[in-house]
């Protein structure tokens, strides 16, 4: 026999860690239909006849976000088997707020008492025994971070799922409101409605949702049954809520045992103290930033001269891929040069772009669900709240922009948490101006071609500064005249601090770095095969001219000569109000759309020109036999072959070589034009797998298409800006 | 008076709330009803951290100043 089992309860309950426990890694991640919300579904790793659904975490269930809606159209529409409902033992009061709401709908339910460790080491009693004779359903008291008292829940909740055991009715409201209930569950039996109780109470709270899902003749009757009792204009949504706290309070007093009477300060108040403290709260703010970074980005970790774990794993995976591409590159070296092209030079390297950021999503990931799962992000929320006010967000906002200095794709997937709309709108666009991992290596290129006497760390640091100013601005601008609504409440549960176990933080991390990979993955490979396409040929590949011209019969064409280059030319003359009107350039911005370290690799292509196996030797001669072999010369002698290579992979860049792309300065001349190019490849659309990312959170096209406008008018106007204005003093 | 008034350490219980319905309905959700005690344990200038019902909640100072006490 097959059961389906929901988990339901607060969020910051221990619910997801009850999902990983009973699931293990037999889980299944996707999407509610319509809306932006986890949707998670395991098989209970030890009955596979059991399916278990986590719903979302919420307070209640009333219909006023996405997340309680589904909850409670799942429990009430779908029907599981039985629902788990997680109480935190340590805020009881509170989660039993949702418990009656629970059992109100009448679905089988098992009350899985969670935390029972930290209850017991505050010298608290929770009676489970009482709790189950009071409310008529089974109560098993558990420790979900250590799975003690699972199986016990497991087999209480198969047996209630068996019985179809429907909870008995509470004696929650007094007598004039369960009156007043009674008449209205009247009504709709007569109107032949299902769940008359539970839809009765509803439509005495005022729930939209279920009024409109009701005749209005019936939905008129209802709300005379309640004016009969209560008088016009009464609130019984608040009589409703408050009765329902007061059966809890009395429920608690004879359940409940408090060790001590009276709030006393705990652990996480201490740390509240310090953490969220009105003086030292940013800087310890910043100290926590600045250790994320260097575990991810940093080649200096902590000052150490070590890579940090993220540069680190990405070196191993780099160089693992690297001899999986030799050895593909060997297998297909008889085919045609067309076949080993898009192969090697498009496949692989298509693919290695995605695995070469995995490492660094991956740590960045795993430190953020560290921060979440202790409780210290739901801080800095709160901290920062009134900076982030200021600009038209919330607190909340911050998330998914730090995510944005890594990669845009988690950036814009971290929106989802965010409660207000306009807050997500608007966050999702701000994000793709962040300086992502990729658009790191354009700076370093102009940086060190075009700024060679200049301060480079300052150039460079420049942009930074850039990005954050103009996100504010358009934050301020979008709040005046797109998203008009007003600033939005912030309010949320400062959850205790816990330090997560290992296994809730890599799987944490693991769920996302996989949507990621899969997702974006798709986009980016499927991309990199266009462009590659785009710049490897040109009419002549098929009529025959190219194989007929070229010594081994290849049909591709230099990208010269090359669709790309037509692109180039076409678009090449929006740019000239920005300094960089010329062909070359403008593949540059098309290819970093794809993805926006492929401007770096396309200038290196575009250029290739200057760059002969002369000047090459040249180059290289300037360094001494142990240099080279640092460099990637095998065993530390000059190898033309390797050169060209290694080459454009990074000495040009790090060194800095005003001679390096001579003709790269006959394209943008001034230094203003330069820097108005980094600007606008920073702020512009950001690549095809954000932008894939930023139609799932904003759900349409047009939304989406909205979105991009916005990057692409202020990436043009402020570069414009720059070109201008730095024209005259640069 | 606001709830926004009390000082840290204070206690006091709840009266009503000035604001959206939406607003009001989540303040319930999280405990927030008349009658109920709720202490500050916090501030800063992002806004108050209160101890309603044995959980923190931190809420913004505009939001706490349409909570009125008694």
């Amino acid at each position: 026999m097959s059961y389906t089992i929901a988990l339901a309860g607060n969020p910051n309950c221990g619910k997801t860690t009850l999902f990983n426990d009973l699931t293990g890694s037999r889980q299944r991640v996707g999407n509610w239909p319509g809306v932006t919300v986890d949707k998670k579904e395991g098989t209970y790793k030890k009955d596979k006849g059991i399916n278990i659904m986590d719903l979302p975490g919420t307070y209640s269930l009333s219909p006023y976000s996405a997340e309680e809606i589904i909850a409670r159209d799942y429990i009430v529409k779908e029907k599981p088997d039985a629902v788990i409902d997680i109480v935190d033992g340590t805020s009881i009061e509170r989660n039993l707020y949702l418990t009656l709401q629970i059992l109100e709908t009448g679905v089988p339910t098992v009350i899985a008492l969670n935390m029972m460790d930290e209850v017991e080491a505050r010298g608290d009693k929770i009676g489970a025994e009482k709790l189950s004779e009071i409310f008529g359903v089974p109560v098993v008291p558990i420790v979900a971070r250590n799975g003690k008292g699972i199986l016990e829940l497991m087999a209480e909740a198969v047996e209630v799922a068996k019985g179809k055991k429907t909870p008995k009715k509470l004696p929650v409201f007094d007598e004039k409101l369960q009156g007043t209930i009674d008449d209205a569950k009247k009504l709709l039996d007569d109107a032949g409605e299902t769940d008359s109780q539970w839809k009765a109470i509803k439509l005495l709270e005022n729930d939209e949702n279920i009024a409109g899902q009701v005749t209005e003749e019936l939905k008129k009757r209802v709300g005379e049954v309640a004016e009969k009792a209560y008088g016009s204009g009464a609130d019984l949504e608040a009589a409703v809520a408050d009765q329902r706290y007061q059966y809890i309070a009395k429920v608690v007093k004879d359940a409940v045992k408090k060790g001590t009477t009276g709030h006393v300060e705990t652990k996480s108040d201490k740390l509240d103290k310090i953490l969220t403290n009105r003086i030292l709260a940013l800087p310890i703010f910043a100290v926590v930033m600045y250790l994320l970074f260097a575990c991810t980005n940093s080649e200096n970790f902590l000052f150490l001269g070590i890579n940090s774990p993220g540069i680190w794993l990405a070196g191993i995976v780099e160089s693992i891929w690297g001899w999986l591409t030799d050895l593909v590159a060997g297998l297909v070296g008889g085919a045609s040069p067309w076949v080993y092209s898009l192969v090697v030079d498009g496949i692989m390297e298509g693919l290695g772009a995605i695995l070469g950021f995995i490492p660094l999503v991956l740590v960045l990931y795993i430190l953020i669900s560290f921060l979440e799962d202790c409780g210290y992000m739901a801080r800095i929320a709160f901290v920062l709240d009134r900076i982030f006010r200021r600009f038209g967000l919330s607190g909340r906002s911050f998330i998914p922009l730090l995510q944005g200095f890594g990669c845009s794709v988690p950036a814009v997937m971290a929106t989802r948490t965010l409660e207000s709309e306009k807050d997500r709108k608007i966050t999702t666009i701000l994000a793709g101006f962040m300086p992502c991992g990729a658009k790191l290596p354009i700076f370093a290129l102009f940086v060190s071609t075009l700024f060679v006497d200049s301060n480079q760390t300052l150039v460079t640091y420049s942009l930074y500064i850039f990005s954050i100013v103009v996100a504010i601005i358009v934050s301020l601008l979008l709040n005046k005249f797109v998203y008009k609504d007003g600033a939005s409440n912030f309010i949320m549960e400062l959850p205790q601090y816990r330090i997560p176990t290992l296994k809730s933080i890599l799987i944490h991390g693991w769920e996302k770095v996989k949507g990621f990979a899969v997702k974006a993955g798709t986009v980016i490979f499927v991309s990199t095969i266009l462009i590659w396409f785009l710049s490897g040929f040109n009419f002549d590949s098929f009529n025959g001219t190219n194989a007929a011209e070229s010594e081994d019969g290849s049909v591709m064409c230099e990208m010269n000569d090359s669709f790309m280059a037509s692109i180039g030319n076409v678009i090449a003359p929006i740019f000239k109000p920005l300094g960089f009107g010329e062909w070359r350039p403008a593949v540059g911005v098309v290819t970093g759309w794809i993805a926006k370290e492929n401007v770096v690799v396309t200038f290196a292509q575009l250029y290739d020109e200057d760059v002969t196996d002369e000047y090459l030797e040249e180059y290289f001669a300037q360094y001494s036999s142990e240099e080279l072999e640092e460099l990637g010369f095998e065993d530390g002698e000059y190898d033309a072959e390797a050169a060209g290579d290694i080459y454009s992979e990074g000495v040009l860049f790090e060194g800095g070589d005003e001679n390096a792309l001579p003709h790269m300065k006959d394209d943008i001349k001034t230094k203003a034009a330069a820097y108005a190019y980094m600007v606008f490849n920073l702020l512009c659309m950001p690549c095809f797998a954000a932008v894939g990312a930023m139609k799932r959170e904003l759900k349409t096209w047009k939304e989406t298409g909205k979105a991009v406008a916005v990057q692409m008018v202020t990436a043009y106007v402020v570069a414009l800006l720059v070109n201008v204005v730095g024209g005259l003093f640069l | 008076m606001a709830l926004a008034m009390m000082e840290v350490g204070e206690t006091r219980e709840i009266k009503e709330f000035h604001g959206k319905e939406e607003v009001k309905r989540h303040l319930q959700d999280l405990g927030f009803v008349k009658g109920e005690r709720v202490q500050v344990i916090g501030e800063n200038p992002s806004g108050m951290i209160l101890l309603v019902k044995g959980v923190r909640i931190a809420l913004n100072r505009g939001l706490a100043s349409r909570i009125m006490v008694v």
